[in-house]
Formats: C-alpha cells, structure tokens, sequence
C-alpha cells in the first residue's frame, strides 16, 4: 500500500517533468522559464536538506491540523446526523463558516493570531475540515437499516451505538476520507505560510518564486509529493488494521 | 467577395504587441498608461496592450515565450535572467533613483551614516530586492547581522505601526505615500532612508525585450521605445499634470486624487531628477553595481557582463 503510493506518485511526478522539460526543449526556453536536468540536479543538491526540513516542519503543523479536524468534523458530524432543528442548525453554521474563502480572512488570523505556529494550525485545521465533515454527516446521517432495527426493537439502542454501527460499517469510506483529508491539511498550511509565515516549505516556495527560480519549486514539489504519500500510505495502513481489529473482535 | 475576406492587412495596420508591466497599475507606471491612453503608441502605428503585473507575473519569462514582445523587470530579474541563459536585452532604464526606501519615524535617531543602522529592527522581505540591497548596506557598514534585528515583513504594516520595527521598506513614490500620511495623521511625521544615497544604486523598473525581437524588428523597437519615452515624457511634465492624473485615475480608482499628485511628483523626481535629463538613460555604472551586488552575495552563479545587454541608443 505505502510502496503503492510512493511508486504512483513518482509516476505523476516524473511524467509532468517529462511534459516541461519537452515543451522546453521543443520550444528552446532558457534554463530561466524551465531549468534543465543537470541544473534541476544541481538545486536538488544544494536545496533538498534544507528544503526536507521545511517539508518535516509543515507536516508536522498540517498533522495537528488534520488531527483537530477531524475530531472536530466527528464532533458535529455527530451532532448534526439528528433531523431535530439543533442537527440542521449545526450544518447550517458548519457551511456557512466554510464559505468565506481563506485568503480573505488569513489577513485577520495573521493580525490576531501573529505569523507562528498557530496562525499556520488554525488556516490548515479550516482548509481540511470542511470535506471531513461532509463525509461525516453524510456516513453519520445515514442509518444501518437491518442492524440499527435490530438494537431499537430490543430496546438497546443509544446514541453511541448508533454512532459505532455506522462509523464501522462506513470504515474504508472514512479510511479514505482522513486520508484524501492530509492533501488538504498540508494544502492549508502550505497556502498559510506561502501568505504570511516565516516558516515551512511554503515560505520556502515564496522565496524562491521572488527569485523567478522555477527550479527550487519543482525540487519543493518533488519533496512535498513523496512526504504527502508516505503519510497517506501510513495512514491506509493504520485505517486497515483498525479495520481488522474490529472484525476480529 | 473572397479578396474582402481573404484581403491581407495593410502594410502599415498595427502591430499587435503585449506590453508586460512590473507591477498593478499605479503611479510607478503613469507614463506607460500615458503612452497608452493619450494615443503615443497609436502615432506609432502600434497597437499595444498595457497589461498589469503582479508578483506571479515575470515579463523575460513571458518574451521567451512570445506572450509579449516588451515588458518591464527590474535588474536583478535580468541579471538572474541572463545568468540562467535567457535573451534578454535592456532598452531603458525608467526609474533613476529605486523607489524601494524604507520609512521610519521622525522621533527616531535619523540615519545620518550607514553605521546608525546598529541596534535597530529591520524590516526586509526574505527573497526579495529590499533584503539583497539591505544585506548590502549593512556588508558597507561592517554590521554583522547580530548587530542589527532582522524582520521579515509581509503586506500588513501593523509591526511598523505598533512600534515593532523601526524602519520599514516601502515603495517611496506609491506605499511611502500613503503610510507617510497615516502617520502624520497620527501625529508621528516620518522621514526615509534612501540606499542610494549611501551609494548602493540597484537598479529597479526597466524596459526589456528579447534579443529575436531587437534582431529581427528592430524599427518596430525603435518606435515602440520613442513611443513610450514620449508617452513618459509628456505624462511627467509638470503642463500635463491634470491630463496625467485623469489617467491614472482611469486605472487606479482607489487612490485619492490629492494622494496621486504627491505620488506623482514623488514619480518625477525619482525617474526625471533634473528638467533636461531623458527619462529613459540607462545608468550603466548602476548596473554593473548591481551585477555586483548580486555575485557578492552569491545570487548568481557567475558574471554575466549585463553592461552588454544595454541598449542606450534607443533613447532619443
């Protein structure tokens, strides 16, 4: 699984070097508009350690994030799954939040919250959660007919069931939805310190874009690919043990 | 019936030419605006658009890649440029004096010698030209970087204004404007210290094209440029003031009409220094400087003779 999504995100990397470094050479563009293999070499020589450590530093902010999105997309997923006025008054506020697009309010966070740590933390945890929480309420909305009948007939059913019933029966749903969740958690804070962080690999990206150095961004892309994909292949596997916990038990 | 739809176009119609700018529009570009507006590039027999920039726009990238046939860069972009093989060739030098300065309080200790920097918070932009010519100062001077505080600056001005940082890089003719009036209105004038005069000339906005363009159409550059030095000529000289601010206040609607008469004089003086000079004149001594500056501080892997990309004959 982890070896999977290491190999097809060399795959797709590779191929999209492949299409720039063909539309530079059918087009003779200078190393200035699309640096060549033995320059982009060159940068990934010089720039890879430092430019890791940044990567480290914004998966570590975007994992937090990721961890209290999720809690918080479970909270009012769970909150929300009830048809009674509060459930639809908990979806209504969660979307409404989402609608104001992040640049616009980043510049408030940055005034209130400074340009730290949890300015970067705030921007990643609102950026990801919005998806977790749709597919929450939704799985979480969604009875388990044949099962959830049997419970309320024999008079066993509590809410905490309930929740487990579909949480298990919607597992590989949610497996995938945490993960696809830690592109957007990262996406986040990359935008945030692209905006207004001094550090991370998105302050690193805005550096070396004042610097017109399309090099060291493909060499910050390359980087950030492979760390996003061994994370999400840890996480398919954590979600598939978890998986087989519950079956065997 | 065919030859009026198969009809070629007259040999003297309008060239169409893409006219990449550095920045939004704003009173650093009045006299592009100008040129485009008061119809200089029409007399020409050239049809241009004047597109704004903007921080993910890069006009050299843009001629290599025939989206535009001239645009506007700064020095370093050119010398980064030509480092890294591009065709890039400089017709004139706009902005004599960088508006890039840095403002700082009235109440403060001025800046009298480069040495008064010691012990003072400064505000630069990591990656940007404010940090590579302060870096510079600061190597004149003899200060080590634990001499000074280093800070790095974004859009928002609140750690100038809350007193965080001591001097702040701006943009002297748009930015230095209006924060200069804030804080007047505030009661706290302010002053700014500019490089240049403590002899670090890095040159800012000039007219580029690629070296095919200058080769293979050369009268079209010709009139491109005269078009365009006129076009700056005429929306600097003080007679045209109203007809310079009606057009500019064309593009820039936010700005108050009084704030862009300051900005324009500020523009004059730092493109136009003296009555007689030709806007345009490429200061070739500056850019060597600023090849310099660049290799000192290793953003450049080597020389790259920028001295001969500079196209003076253009300015008439």
């Amino acid at each position: 699984m982890l070896l999977r999504r290491i190999y097809q995100f060399l795959i797709i990397y590779f191929l999209g070097l492949a299409i720039l470094l063909g539309v530079k050479y059918a087009l003779r563009l200078s190393n200035y508009v699309i640096p060549d293999p033995l320059l982009l070499g060159l940068t990934f020589q010089s720039e890879a350690l430092r430019y890791f450590k940044d990567v480290l530093d914004t998966m570590s902010i975007a994992i937090i994030g990721q961890v209290l999105s999720i809690c918080l997309a479970v909270l009012i997923g769970i909150l929300g799954r009830q048809t009674t006025w509060f459930g639809s008054f908990v979806k209504v506020a969660a979307y409404n939040v989402q609608a104001y697009p992040i640049v616009a309010l980043a510049p408030i966070i940055f005034i209130l919250l400074g340009d730290g740590f949890l300015s970067r933390l705030l921007i990643a945890a609102m950026i990801c959660y919005f998806p977790l929480l749709l597919s929450v309420l939704g799985i979480m909305a969604e009875p388990i007919g044949d099962i959830e009948h049997f419970y309320r007939i024999t008079g066993r059913m509590r809410w905490q069931l309930e929740v487990k019933i579909r949480a298990f029966e919607n597992l590989s749903k949610l497996t995938t939805v945490v993960a696809g969740s830690a592109t957007l958690a990262m996406a986040g804070t990359i935008v945030a310190e692209f905006i207004a962080a001094n550090a991370g690999i998105g302050y690193s990206i805005r550096i070396a874009l004042y610097q017109s150095d399309l090099g060291k961004i493909l060499i910050a892309l390359f980087l950030i690919g492979i760390s996003l994909s061994v994370y999400q292949g840890l996480l398919e596997w954590a979600g598939a043990i978890i998986r087989k916990t519950w079956e065997s038990r | 019936m065919l030859t009026i739809f198969w009809a070629a176009p007259a040999a003297d119609a309008a060239d169409p030419i893409n006219y990449r700018l550095k920045w939004l529009f704003n009173a650093s570009v009045v006299g592009d605006l100008y040129a485009d507006v008061n119809g200089h590039f029409t007399e020409a027999r050239l049809a241009v658009k004047v597109k704004s920039g903007g921080p993910e726009r890069d006009a050299i990238k843009e001629l290599e890649l025939g989206q535009a046939q001239f645009g506007v860069a700064s020095a370093d972009q050119v010398i980064r440029a030509l480092d890294k093989g591009a065709p890039v060739v400089v017709l004139a030098q706009i902005f004599q004096v960088n508006p890039l300065q840095w403002i700082y309080r009235r109440t403060d200790p001025p800046i009298r010698q480069l040495a008064d920097l010691k012990g003072r918070v400064i505000g630069i932009t990591y990656g940007g030209n404010d940090e590579t010519i302060m870096r510079t100062l600061l190597a004149q001077a003899g200060l080590a970087e634990p001499e000074v505080t280093l800070f790095n600056v974004r859009y928002d001005y609140t750690p100038f204004y809350r007193r965080q940082v001591d001097i702040w890089p701006v943009y002297r003719n748009t930015q230095g404007i209006i924060i200069g009036r804030k804080m007047q209105a505030e009661n706290e004038p302010v002053r700014f210290f500019i490089p240049g005069e403590f002899g670090v000339r890095f040159v800012a906005n000039s007219v580029v094209t690629s070296r095919r363009m200058l080769q293979n159409e050369p009268a079209t550059v010709k009139r491109f440029i005269q078009a365009l030095l006129a076009g700056w000529e005429a929306a600097l000289d003080p007679a045209n003031t109203v007809r310079a601010l009606d057009t500019l206040q064309q593009f820039d609607r936010d700005t108050p009409r009084e704030q862009l008469a300051e900005q324009l004089d500020i523009t004059r003086s730092l493109i136009k220094p003296t009555t007689e000079f030709k806007i345009g004149t490429i200061d070739t001594a500056a850019w060597k400087q600023t090849e310099q500056i660049m290799l000192t501080q290793k953003q450049v892997a080597k020389p790259v003779q920028v001295e001969t990309v500079l196209h003076p004959e253009f300015v008439f």
